[in-house]
């Protein structure tokens, strides 16, 4: 997830658009037990995104989404729709929901450069 | 371009063109009938023949504010050389089709054909001599002729409002706001062939795909008996309260509601849907998966905080495709139980419960008469599905 974020960071098409979008999100993954906190970089010194695996951290989020490892890796691959997931309950989503609907379109041009990534590194999670 | 073959292209008496151009209302003309200059002068005759005087002209034409007309320029108009039967020597297409190709075009003005009209019949001609069914090429050509008109519509109204209106507000000359809107739409123009050709190619990729997906899984239904019948999920989604919000808000404001609403409405639905259309605040979205339809409206309820709260329903049965849209019974039952739901709820009727299964709820809630129907509909509450119905 941390090479994941790394790319939505800096892929010119994500970074920017997310980073104006200042949209604190905090991700629970489920199966894992783990918790991280992403937000927007602070200033022009800072990459676009910033997060920390943890809860400790120094600002709230807007948007708080659970899932499990799985359904995060069928996201980031394109293969999971963010409405039907929470309809099917795989995915929870609570806080400012209605930002979720801005970021969803900002996260799609990253789909192809995450599977790549799984495709070259991490073979076992191809769907 | 003599002054006869000029007035015969305006389509008034040479005596009245030479009355235009004594009385300043075609400053294109400097001795010579150009394209520019003959384009100006229609502009004046489509001015006189909605009524407006030519003193109204000359003042309009001061004021800067037919300077989007010297954009005609740039679309030189051709000549109707060709007959029909020159056409059909060309093309092998009968007379008849031509004409009603042409009518369906939107470009049935004159009574001949011009190269550019032979040239796109001989396109028509190739796509049916490549095997497309006439009725399918019929329907293409509809389904374009709205498009890009949509598309043509669309240019002209945004560079008018984005473009020439703030030239005029700015106190701009005539003469420079015409040059202005001459050299943008000159960058402007061939830039749009190739945007549309590169989307088109995306989108036809992406529809084949999910046309080849959609043929794979109702392979084992029963096929319909009628060629341009397919059986479909249709849901309908608009938002409640939507006329108050505009009477108490205001137009622009419900304006940005409503674009917000269906923005968000195409970025969320699964990839085997799509919006066929919209009307105002209300959305037609046609998909392959009912399932799919409607958990992704029951999500998308779960996505919705602010007032006004969309109403969805969703139904499953076979529609009839036609030009891009689909017709029949079965939309019509989709689009009167939409008229039922409150906002935030997503109602559907027994096709869906039976093709959706245990991944959502059903709750039913009513048996009820829609208008123009004989029979009764059943009529079903959707949630999301496990354990939390929150």
């Amino acid at each position: 997830m941390n090479r994941t974020f790394e790319i939505m960071s800096e892929d010119p098409e994500t970074g920017p658009p997310l980073r104006a979008a200042d949209t604190p999100q905090r991700f629970e993954f489920t199966d894992l037990d783990l918790v991280v906190n992403i937000r927007s970089g602070s200033d022009e010194e800072e990459p676009n995104l910033a997060w920390e695996w943890s809860d400790e951290v120094a600002w709230e989020p807007k948007v708080r989404l659970s899932m499990s490892s799985e359904t995060a890796n069928r996201y980031f691959q394109g293969k999971e729709n963010m409405a039907i997931a929470i309809a099917r309950r795989r995915i929870k989503a609570v806080g400012d929901v209605k930002a979720a609907l801005t970021i969803i379109p900002l996260t799609k041009p990253v789909f192809a450069r995450y599977r790549q990534m799984i495709a070259d590194d991490y073979p076992h999670l191809e769907l | 371009m003599t002054l006869e073959q000029a007035a015969a292209a305006v389509g008034v008496s040479t005596g009245t063109l030479r009355r235009w151009v004594r009385q300043d209302v075609v400053p294109q003309f400097d001795g010579a009938w150009t394209p520019a200059a003959i384009g100006q002068a229609r502009l004046v005759a489509r001015m006189r023949e909605r009524g407006h005087s030519l003193a109204d002209i000359q003042r309009a034409t001061e004021d800067g504010r037919l300077a989007f007309g010297h954009v005609a320029e740039l679309f030189a108009a051709e000549d109707p050389v060709h007959s029909l039967s020159d056409a059909t020597d060309a093309t092998g297409l009968d007379p008849a089709l031509i004409e009603r190709l042409m009518t369906t075009l939107g470009l049935r003005s004159t009574p001949g054909l011009t190269d550019d009209d032979l040239e796109l019949l001989r396109y028509i001609a190739a796509v049916l001599d490549a095997g497309l069914p006439l009725d399918a090429m019929l329907q293409l050509t509809r389904v374009y002729a709205q498009a890009i008109a949509q598309i043509a519509d669309a240019e002209v109204r945004l560079v008018h409002l984005y473009v020439h209106e703030p030239l005029m507000r700015s106190g701009s000359a005539a003469a420079e706001m015409a040059d202005e809107l001459v050299e943008l739409t000159s960058d402007l123009l061939p830039l749009a062939s190739p945007m549309l050709d590169q989307l088109h190619r995306r989108l036809l990729a992406h529809f084949i795909e999910q046309d080849v997906v959609g043929h794979m899984e109702s392979e084992l239904e029963l096929a319909s008996d009628e060629v341009g019948r397919m059986r479909v999920a249709i849901a309908f989604a608009d938002l409640a309260g939507y006329t108050r919000l505009t009477e108490e808000a205001g137009e622009l404001h419900a304006l940005d509601v409503v674009e917000r609403f269906t923005e968000a409405v195409s970025v969320t639905l699964p990839d085997d849907a799509r919006v066929i259309k919209t009307i105002g605040d209300e959305v037609m979205i046609v998909g392959s998966d009912p399932a799919a339809l409607t958990a992704w409206a029951v999500g998308f309820q779960r996505l919705q905080t602010e007032r006004p709260l969309p109403r969805i329903a969703v139904h499953y049965g076979y529609a009839l495709y036609r030009d891009g849209d689909y017709y029949g019974r079965e939309v019509n039952i989709a689009a009167r139980v939409v008229a039922r739901s409150a906002g935030g709820e997503v109602l559907v009727t027994r096709p869906i419960v039976e093709a959706t299964g245990s991944e959502l709820q059903f709750e039913r809630i009513a048996e009820v008469r829609l208008k123009g129907f004989k029979g009764p509909t059943e009529i079903f509450l959707a949630r999301p599905g496990g354990a939390e119905s929150d």
